[in-house]
């Protein structure tokens, strides 16, 4: 891959994310706005004693304790915006291949020195690794307000806030595990990405409906023709969230290198190479 | 069999949606994967759809 591939590489995630700012960049704004507002309003609900022994206690509970062993704790606020972000992401994968069929810029596109198989992978480096960076620096910017906000007011009720410190540092480090987490999911749930961008890419009208009706038809079909349920242990034997999780760095070889996790790219594979084929057809 | 497989977006769809369903398939065979579709387990109880008769009683 040469300079030109890679700027034009760039250029491709650059346009998917001008294209779809309001899910990437809006929507975990938002969500963090709703968030810090609703501390506010929590906190001034609260008496004045207990927000003072609250800050006094998580400055106590994390002082001098190591960032990373308290990281997964920080889990727990991402979830909101993990869960918007998964939301978002099927939303995306839905429409990637199906809007510019619907507006016909897939002419203007193909008329460009971009293959079917760039344009398919920018789709996917976007919603597995950029798009998530996004959401990563939201809840960076909102961990910083609110250690502020905190250390503000722990002066003023002067308490001792040093242990504020450590607790930053591990709501930092659980960042790292949530994006760690998201690509890790990515590549876990490849075929289901696959099967998604197919029939994004499948479809005249509804592709959702296509993608689910398919899905029902194919495990009928199997159990039909095979006898055998594959399909459908297949697709259960992939979604227990401790499978694609990150709460630790030895982690991290454990989820990527294991034989279900290539086996799901490789399928995922056979399900891209048909959207990247199906490009071919333009209504 | 190529000029077949492109001839619209319907056989393309029907010949990767074969390849899809006969790899895992094999697969299955394979590595003895188990059936258990709609078998819910967890800590509080277990709910297995396929044995409907057990779950009644």
């Amino acid at each position: 891959m040469n300079k030109f591939h890679l700027l034009q590489f760039h250029a491709l995630l650059q346009r998917e994310i001008l294209e779809h700012r309001n899910m990437f960049i809006m929507a975990p704004a938002i969500l963090a706005g709703l968030i810090l507002l609703f501390s506010v309003w929590a906190m001034t609900r609260m008496g004045q004693d207990t927000v003072s022994i609250s800050i006094e206690y998580m400055a106590l509970l994390f002082d001098g304790l190591s960032p990373l062993e308290m990281a997964p704790i920080f889990m727990i606020p991402a979830i909101p915006f993990i869960g918007i972000f998964y939301f978002c992401a099927i939303i995306y994968l839905m429409n990637s291949l199906y809007q510019d069929r619907q507006e016909l810029s897939i002419l203007f596109w193909q008329s460009m020195p971009v293959s079917n198989l760039n344009t398919v992978l920018s789709k996917l480096v976007t919603i597995g690794m950029v798009a998530p960076l996004f959401y990563i620096a939201t809840m960076f910017a909102l961990y910083v307000i609110a250690l502020f906000w905190l250390a503000i007011l722990g002066w003023s009720y002067d308490i001792e806030v040093a242990g504020l410190g450590y607790m930053f540092l591990a709501a930092v480090a659980s960042l790292i595990f949530v994006y760690l987490s998201i690509v890790t999911t990515a590549l876990w749930l490849l075929p289901t990405i696959g099967w998604v961008v197919l029939f994004s890419a499948f479809a005249k009208r509804t592709p959702i409906l296509w993608a689910i009706g398919v899905f029902i038809l194919v495990g009928f079909l199997e159990e039909f023709i095979f006898g055998t349920q594959f399909l459908g242990n297949f697709v259960q034997s992939r979604s227990t969230p401790t499978q694609y999780l990150i709460l630790d760095f030895q982690d991290i070889v454990e989820r990527l290198i294991n034989y279900d996790m290539l086996f799901g790219i490789l399928v995922g594979s056979i399900l891209l190479a048909g959207a990247v084929y199906m490009r071919r057809f333009i209504d | 069999m190529k000029k077949i497989i492109f001839k619209n977006r319907y056989t393309l769809l029907v010949a990767v949606l074969i390849t899809y369903i006969t790899v895992l398939v094999i697969e299955g065979f394979i590595t003895g994967r188990q059936a258990q579709f709609l078998d819910f387990e967890n800590p509080f109880f277990d709910l297995n759809i396929k044995d409907i008769e057990a779950f009644r009683e």
